[in-house]
C-alpha cells in the first residue's frame, strides 16, 4: 500500500514537471513560428496528455490523503522545474533565483513533512 | 524572444495573480469533490475517476481550464525558472485556505515552512522584477 503510494507519488511528480516543460516549449515555438505551426500544436498536445494523467493521479492521491499533507510535495518539483528549465530551455539561472528557489521548496517540503 | 509585452487586463502578471487565485479556488474544490467521493477500497481508484461523480469536480475542472490557457498565456512571456517558481505563492495560500475552510490543522512546524515559502518568494520577486525592466 504504501508503495504504491510512493509511486504514484513520484509518476504524479513526473508527469507534472515534464508537462510543464512541454507547455514552455510549446509557447516558446508558439513566438517563433506561431500557434498554428505543426511542432507547436504536438509539443503542446503532448503536455496536456500528460497534464491530464498527473491530474487523474492527483486526484486519486487526493482520495486518501489530506490536501494540506500531500499539496506541498508538488513543492519539490520546484527545484527539478528550475533546473531542467535552465538545461533543457537555456533559460538564465542567476544565484539569486537559485537560493529563492532553494528557499521556497525547503519551505515546501517543511510543510509536507510537518 | 520579442520585447512586446502586453498592458492592462492582458498583462502577464496581472494574469499572474488571476492564476494563483484560481489555482486555490480549484483546489479546494477538487479535494472537496474527492472527499465527497471517496472509496479507496477499490485499486483502480487511484485514477480518481469515481471522483467525477461530485459536480465540485467537475466546476474544478472548469477553472482548471481556464486556469491552464492562463498560464500558458504566462509562459509566453514570462521564463519558466521565474513563472514557475512564483506561481508556488499557492504553497503558501493553499494551507492557509484549509486552515480557514476546510477547518484542517496546521502545525508550528508547517507554519515555519510556510515561512520559508514567503521568505523564498521574496528573494524570487528580484530577478523577476529585473526581467520587468528588461522586458
Amino acid at each position: 500500500m504504501i508503495t504504491i503510494a510512493v509511486a504514484v507519488i513520484l509518476i504524479w511528480l513526473a508527469t507534472f514537471v515534464a508537462g510543464q516543460l512541454l507547455f514552455k516549449r510549446a509557447m516558446d515555438l508558439s513566438r517563433k513560428v506561431g500557434f498554428r505551426n505543426r511542432r507547436t500544436i504536438s509539443v503542446l498536445s503532448v503536455g496536456i496528455l500528460v497534464m491530464t494523467l498527473s491530474f487523474c493521479l492527483n486526484l486519486g492521491l487526493l482520495q486518501r490523503f489530506d490536501l494540506s499533507y500531500l499539496y506541498p510535495f508538488q513543492g519539490s518539483s520546484i527545484i527539478i522545474i528550475t533546473l531542467l528549465a535552465a538545461i533543457i530551455l537555456k533559460e538564465k539561472l542567476t544565484p539569486r533565483l537559485m537560493i529563492g528557489t532553494l528557499l521556497i521548496t525547503a519551505g515546501v517540503v517543511l510543510v509536507s513533512m510537518s | 524572444m520579442t520585447n512586446h509585452r502586453p498592458s492592462g487586463f492582458a498583462n502577464p502578471w496581472f494574469q499572474f495573480v488571476l492564476n494563483i487565485i484560481g489555482v486555490v479556488i480549484y483546489e479546494l474544490l477538487l479535494k472537496a469533490g474527492a472527499a465527497a467521493t471517496a472509496d479507496p477500497a477499490k485499486s483502480w481508484s487511484w485514477f480518481g475517476i469515481n471522483a467525477l461523480a461530485s459536480p465540485l469536480t467537475w466546476l474544478a475542472i472548469a477553472v482548471i481550464i481556464l486556469d491552464l490557457v492562463i498560464w500558458l498565456y504566462i509562459l509566453r512571456y514570462i521564463p519558466l525558472s521565474i513563472a514557475f517558481p512564483l506561481s508556488r505563492t499557492v504553497d503558501v495560500l493553499v494551507p492557509i485556505s484549509c486552515w480557514l475552510i476546510l477547518r484542517e490543522t496546521i502545525s508550528p512546524l508547517r507554519w515555519g515552512g510556510i515561512a520559508l515559502v514567503i521568505i523564498g518568494l521574496v528573494v524570487v520577486a528580484k530577478p523577476a522584477a529585473e526581467l520587468e525592466e528588461r522586458l
